[in-house]
């Protein structure tokens, strides 16, 4: 395979031949599931009348200006979600580190709630527009990061209990902290913050997601760069320093980009917990676990995983919608038991 | 060509580790780091690779000032094999394996990856493990996949002519008789294709069969350096140790009390 991938002009990837294919087919299965996730809702419209233009203008609006940008916000955040998951265990060498879990999410959610609160009377309303959302999200999940970095420094693979502990109590500090905005904020602001906080994607407009859009893909690309240093940091930081990483601009790099991604996708949709967790872990036991194919691997079960639950979330007890976050916890928590036992077991 | 290190203090946490340190290995020449437990062994072996700045002094490969050489030129000059971490994730043993390669781009060795992956897999004897998952391994079986990652990080086409230095740390700890012996052929063999190597032993007998220079290290001092029949001598082990150490000679044998 690597002969045939260097006659191409692709030297030493360093990914098998059964991963290529089985990263194809979750990129089929994403595209089928949105597809679907398109289709399907209060007004269903046949694939094939879609494709013929044969569909009511009325039909053509709810497609381009709800239901479009909904299954891509769910894709985006999907893929946000499982590829920062992925880069997170990595780079921390530890199975366990989720997002929501180690209170990435939350930092995230606190910083969005500062700006929904407090941004409006700072701003006015009008500085960087539908930006300060996301990035007063970004900020949080980066302060949450580098704390976490801190804490866990020097501990390597047996941080696993610090950090779920930072976890813990960043999780309960932006609980402390949302509580308090909430409680300050005034009728029209708890409007919106109810709204955000139910984690849900209704609602999402063009304008609000173009700018999650361009923040996403530029953290998705940023993190694909450095999945072969993520293998090497596995054997050690000093050994990966031997193995010529600048293991510095690496950590940079993941947090860096793991808080544009976390925060850009909280801001927009809430906290939603497991995806970070539950898909890595699905993708190495479907593959294998070098970071050329985990990470674009995340991407794309994340994205279909959330497309998928999105879907459910609002068709189960149609015209009602449940919470997406119930529907991903759902299928997130046992198999977070699972691991568990898993790890206890090795 | 050779790796020097010109007179280097080591302070780390305020604790002098090296005091005015001096060697040089130069290509195809094994030199072995003996001494103690808290000799400085292992931070001498992590300055000269470049994981640790000494506090005085320089280090220079190939007359070229470490500092000078960026890391990712230093990886494809040097590679180490030290203390092992455990590995979180399920790799496979070629994986593990594969970590060695060097990416360069479009450098002149990159065609030749497949190649370099199954003469070093050939050499360390590791075909049997090579689909296993790492983490089933033993500790022995272990330190050889890593053995193998170390000399692949270092494999080149065999007309070339590019510097090469290993640095090993204790390779044999978790070897049975058998691997111990087999490695250190290997190193020697190394060292007769060009490498400069650098090995910390506590095994004074393999130190001597093995080295062309060794070094003593005590209390973070360089006591002594020279030809093994030459400083391998009874009172001199016997102080450094401070056991009874017994010498003989053709062929040289250390037996300790």
């Amino acid at each position: 395979m690597s002969n045939f991938l260097s006659t191409i002009g692709i030297k030493n990837i360093h990914i098998s031949a059964r991963q290529i294919i089985i990263l194809n087919v979750f990129v089929i299965t994403s595209c089928i599931c949105f597809l679907i996730a398109s289709v399907t809702g209060s007004i269903n419209v046949s694939i094939g009348n879609l494709i013929r233009g044969d569909i009511s203008e009325l039909t053509k609006i709810v497609l381009i200006e709800i239901r479009l940008p909904r299954v891509i916000l769910a894709a985006l955040v999907g893929a946000s979600l499982g590829i920062s998951g992925a880069a997170l265990q990595g780079l921390f060498r530890n199975p366990l580190a989720d997002p929501g879990l180690i209170g990435v999410s939350a930092g995230a959610a606190l910083g969005a709630t500062l700006v929904i609160v407090l941004g409006s009377s700072i701003s006015g309303g009008l500085f960087l527009g539908s930006f300060l959302l996301p990035l007063g999200a970004i900020s949080g999940a980066m302060l949450v990061i580098m704390m976490l970095y801190l804490l866990t420094k020097g501990f390597g693979y047996q941080g696993v209990t610090y950090m779920l502990l930072v976890g813990i109590a960043v999780n309960a500090i932006a609980g402390v902290g949302i509580g308090i905005l909430t409680f300050i904020s005034t009728d029209s602001e708890l409007r919106g913050l109810t709204f955000w906080t139910m984690g849900s994607f209704g609602g999402v407009t063009w304008p609000l997601l173009i700018p999650a859009i361009v923040i996403i893909i530029i953290s998705i690309s940023s993190m694909m760069t450095v999945s072969r240093n993520l293998d090497l940091i596995q054997l050690g930081e000093p050994e990966a320093y031997r193995l010529g990483v600048d293991v510095k601009k690496l950590k940079y790099k993941i947090i860096i980009s793991c808080a544009a991604a976390v925060g850009a996708s909280v801001s927009l949709s809430g906290m939603i917990g497991f995806v970070g967790l539950v898909v890595p872990h699905l993708v190495r036991l479907f593959g294998g676990v070098n970071h050329n194919y985990l990470l674009p691997g995340s991407a794309f079960v994340g994205a279909a995983l959330m497309i998928t639950a999105d879907m459910l979330s609002r068709t189960i007890i149609q015209p009602a919608e449940l919470p997406v976050g119930l529907i991903t916890s759902a299928i997130g928590s046992p198999f977070f038991l699972w691991l568990i036992f898993r790890i206890k077991r090795s | 060509m050779s790796v020097r290190c010109e007179s280097i203090d080591i302070n780390l946490n305020k604790r002098e580790i090296l005091k005015n340190i001096s060697i040089e290995v130069k290509e195809n020449e094994i030199l072995s780091i003996i001494g103690p437990n808290g000799a400085g062994k292992s931070t001498l072996l992590k300055s000269l690779a470049g994981d640790i700045n000494p506090t005085n002094g320089n280090i220079f490969y190939d007359g070229i000032n470490i500092n000078q050489i960026d890391i990712q030129e230093r990886a494809f000059t040097r590679s180490v094999m030290s203390q092992l971490q455990p590995i979180a994730f399920d790799f496979s043993v070629k994986e593990i394996v594969e970590m060695g390669w060097i990416d360069r781009g479009e450098s002149k060795y990159a065609d030749q990856f497949d190649d370099a992956v199954q003469e070093v897999i050939l050499k360390c004897g590791v075909k049997d493990l090579i689909d296993r998952n790492f983490n089933t391994l033993s500790g022995g079986e272990q330190r050889r996949i890593h053995f193998a990652r170390t000399l692949l990080q270092l494999w080149r086409p065999s007309n070339s002519s590019d510097p090469k230095y290993l640095f090993l740390d204790e390779p044999t700890a978790n070897l049975d008789l058998t691997y111990e012996i087999k490695l250190l052929n290997i190193v020697k063999d190394v060292a007769q294709e060009g490498a400069g190597v650098i090995l910390v032993l506590h095994d004074l007998n393999l130190a001597a069969k093995f080295s062309d220079k060794v070094a003593i290290l005590k209390g973070g001092l360089l006591i002594d350096i020279g030809l093994p029949k030459d400083i391998l001598k009874s009172t001199l082990l016997s102080d450094v140790y401070e056991i009874k150490v017994e010498v003989k000679n053709n062929p040289l044998l250390i037996t300790y009390y």
